[in-house]
């Protein structure tokens, strides 16, 4: 390659400094990924964002990995646990204990989220419970923790849900046109003109009697992928009407590639970009939906989620602040950080659409 | 084809997507678990199967699912009686709200309660609407100022929040300020309905928080779109024919900017009537969406079904005026 001199590069008149043409130089050659990465690493704000959304994961694997597996650590024989005796399942804390502490008084981490304290009622926050105690005793703190599993999984999962549905109808409509792409639009314009929240209700209300694995969040799990998809669909039914005419796509077509190969192998992972971005900014919309339809009493108030503990402390908001603020402040970080991360890498995946 | 025409096309076409989503909800309500006789039934207390029988055969007969001779109707047959009961504007009587032992009709409840929804609807719409545009107009204008990231920010953090916690933080900061919750009580509420001032005083909380509600959702379309038109050509060649800039951003860039943000508050109607049922409930205003959530809270089903149809209703004409302002908006529109 010819070796141009630092100085004799102009562009629109202006000299390019030595940071730039560093820049270009690491850009020669890079995947598409690696230039999408280098973009994000400069969006301050959306670094911020993945590190809210990385401490979030985190914390949710860690909390289920405690709350399942804790006592592999100090009883090997309880490895699944003794369904008879639900002592023998958990541990009630997750202790520290560092070299020079009294052994007998190791620093209590977290409580077991069940574990109240009949004594400690309603507590303010303080050193020994950092968010305080709630209405029965229970550490917030700890419910803040390990609620964090249930919380960001059904955002998780709800989220993937959808757009594996839409996914593969978006790309047979948008693939096959004709009939297909008639009943599939034909099918979103009708779920689109039910306001979302409204529908899940109602559907909550008619299959509450369902006893399927996992509870009735299982249930709003299953329903809500069956009727959000409509978002998903239409993005990915408009890029397909776009690449399905591209060269690569003929050049397929007539080595022989089946349809199903040229549909999964190579016209979706070249509309993946507006994909990850609807994934990243659902999931922010899934996890919003799920504690609305908590707090006003929809959900499973057995399971340990921050929507469930806003939803049964919101009337001490008054007396106890703390109790119904760490859910909802728990709720808000969540949204707000996936809501950074998605505007972030829209930015960094299309540049066109950046301000 | 002239604008009458069009109207009446669109008008027509609401008909068919009517007709599915209540097919949709009537196949919900039947292919879901659990009797729904039983459910209507509750504790009744009885010594023996026989009286318990009658009973049941009673409540399945007055609920239409058995005829006479105790047949069970079928299920087409039921759906097109909801249909032109619908058509009638009869639509049952609800299960939860009863009047001396007899359920009160819900054509009823809805026509009581439907101006409450509309007022606070409509009011915040338009606020947020004019809100949206300033903040919008001030962000894009000055882009990267201090304002614009101030109210980037703000904008960011809003839309995070969700929507039924900044009603109760809206609530407490007012019962802090003014020591008042704005939860409604009977006095809001005493006819004639808009010469009473207590009306007004308790539409404010719940219409400000609608109102940051839809704010925060339309400022950064607002915004993102008026960045990308006055990035145009035809921009450049407005400011370089000399004229002031407030002419270029009201005139040229705004005019163009409202096609797209038009289509996209169309198309988000529902989440916003959605944000009304959330609101609605926080503040205890007797809208449409607090008979909704009670409804759903004490299971009534007719009460469930009627508003699942009447909200898809209330936004399908919606958008049909949102669709008839692209005329307006846009001259080269023609149909």
């Amino acid at each position: 390659m010819a070796t141009v001199e630092k100085d004799q590069i102009e562009l629109d008149g202006e000299l390019i400094d030595e940071a730039t043409l560093k820049e270009i130089d690491a850009m020669k050659g890079a995947g598409q990924w690696s230039i999408v990465w280098r973009r994000l690493k400069k969006d301050k704000m959306g670094m911020f964002g993945l590190y809210i959304v990385i401490f979030l994961i985190l914390m949710a694997i860690t909390s289920w990995l405690l709350l399942m597996y804790d006592n592999w650590l100090t009883n090997a024989e309880l490895i699944f646990g003794n369904p008879e005796n639900p002592l023998s399942l958990n541990n009630l804390y997750v202790e520290l204990w560092f070299p020079g502490m009294e052994k007998t008084s190791p620093l209590v981490l977290f409580n077991h989220p069940e574990y109240s304290f009949s004594d400690q009622v309603k507590l303010p926050p303080s050193i020994t419970h950092p968010f305080g105690t709630d209405g029965i005793g229970q550490d917030l703190f700890s419910r803040m923790f390990f609620g964090s599993t249930v919380s960001l999984a059904l955002g998780f999962i709800g989220q993937m849900m959808t757009v594996v549905i839409g996914t593969v109808l978006g790309s047979l409509a948008g693939y096959y046109g004709g009939l297909i792409d008639d009943i599939v639009q034909r099918a979103v314009e009708l779920l689109y003109s039910m306001p979302g929240f409204i529908l899940i209700i109602f559907i909550i209300v008619l299959f509450e009697d369902v006893n399927i694995p996992g509870g009735r969040y299982a249930v709003v799990v299953i329903f809500l992928s069956l009727i959000s998809w409509g978002g998903v669909a239409l993005i990915v039914r408009s890029n397909f009407f776009s690449l399905k005419q591209q060269d690569f796509v003929e050049a397929e077509k007539a080595l022989g590639a089946s349809d199903m190969r040229i549909i999964f192998k190579h016209i979706l992972p070249n509309s993946l970009a507006p994909l990850i971005i609807i994934i990243t900014l659902g999931i922010a919309g899934t996890i919003f939906l799920f504690a609305a339809l908590a707090f006003y009493g929809f959900g499973d108030p057995n399971a340990v989620s921050w929507g469930d503990d806003l939803n049964k402390w919101q009337n001490s908001l008054v007396e106890y602040p703390w109790m119904p603020m760490f859910p909802a402040m728990m709720i808000f970080f969540t949204v707000l950080g996936f809501n950074i991360l998605g505007d972030a890498l829209r930015d960094a995946l299309d540049p066109r659409l950046k301000d | 084809m002239s604008l009458k025409g069009f109207i009446l096309r669109r008008t027509i076409y609401i008909v068919p997507v009517m007709i599915g989503i209540t097919l949709m909800n009537f196949t919900l309500i039947n292919v879901a678990p659990g009797d729904p006789v039983l459910v209507r039934l509750g504790l009744i207390k009885c010594e023996n199967p026989d009286c318990y029988n009658a009973a049941y055969n009673k409540e399945a007969i007055e609920m239409g699912l058995l005829d006479n001779d105790f047949y069970t109707i079928p299920w087409l047959s039921r759906y097109v009686d909801f249909l032109s009961g619908i058509a009638n504007f009869d639509l049952g009587r609800s299960w939860y709200y009863t009047q001396a032992g007899e359920g009160i009709p819900i054509s009823q409840i809805i026509k009581e309660k439907a101006p409450y929804t509309i007022t606070l609807n409509v009011l915040s719409f338009v606020l947020s609407l004019l809100l949206a545009g300033a903040i919008g107009v001030v962000s894009a204008t000055r882009q990267n100022s201090f304002w614009d990231r101030s109210l980037t920010i703000a904008m960011l953090l809003g839309y995070s929040m969700p929507l039924f916690w900044l009603a109760k933080l809206i609530m407490l900061v007012s019962f802090y300020l003014f020591d008042f919750t704005g939860v409604a009580n009977k006095n809001a509420f005493r006819k004639p309905l808009f010469l009473n001032p207590e009306y007004y005083k308790f539409l404010i909380l719940p219409t400000l928080a609608l109102t940051l509600g839809g704010l925060v959702f339309m400022a950064r379309l607002v915004r993102s779109q008026l960045l990308e038109i006055l990035r145009q050509d035809y921009i450049t060649t407005a400011k370089a024919k000399g004229l002031d800039n407030r002419a270029v951003i009201y005139k040229h860039a705004f005019r163009n900017g409202l096609l797209p943000i038009v289509t996209i508050i169309g198309s988000s109607l529902p989440g916003l009537l959605a944000g009304s049922v959330m609101v609605e409930s926080v503040f205890g205003w007797p809208g449409l969406g607090t008979v909704f959530l009670e409804a759903a809270l004490f299971r009534d089903f007719p009460l469930l079904m009627a508003i699942n149809t009447i909200f898809p209703l209330m936004f399908l004409i919606a958008r049909l005026l949102t669709d008839i302002t692209y005329v307006f908006i846009d001259p080269r529109i023609k149909y």
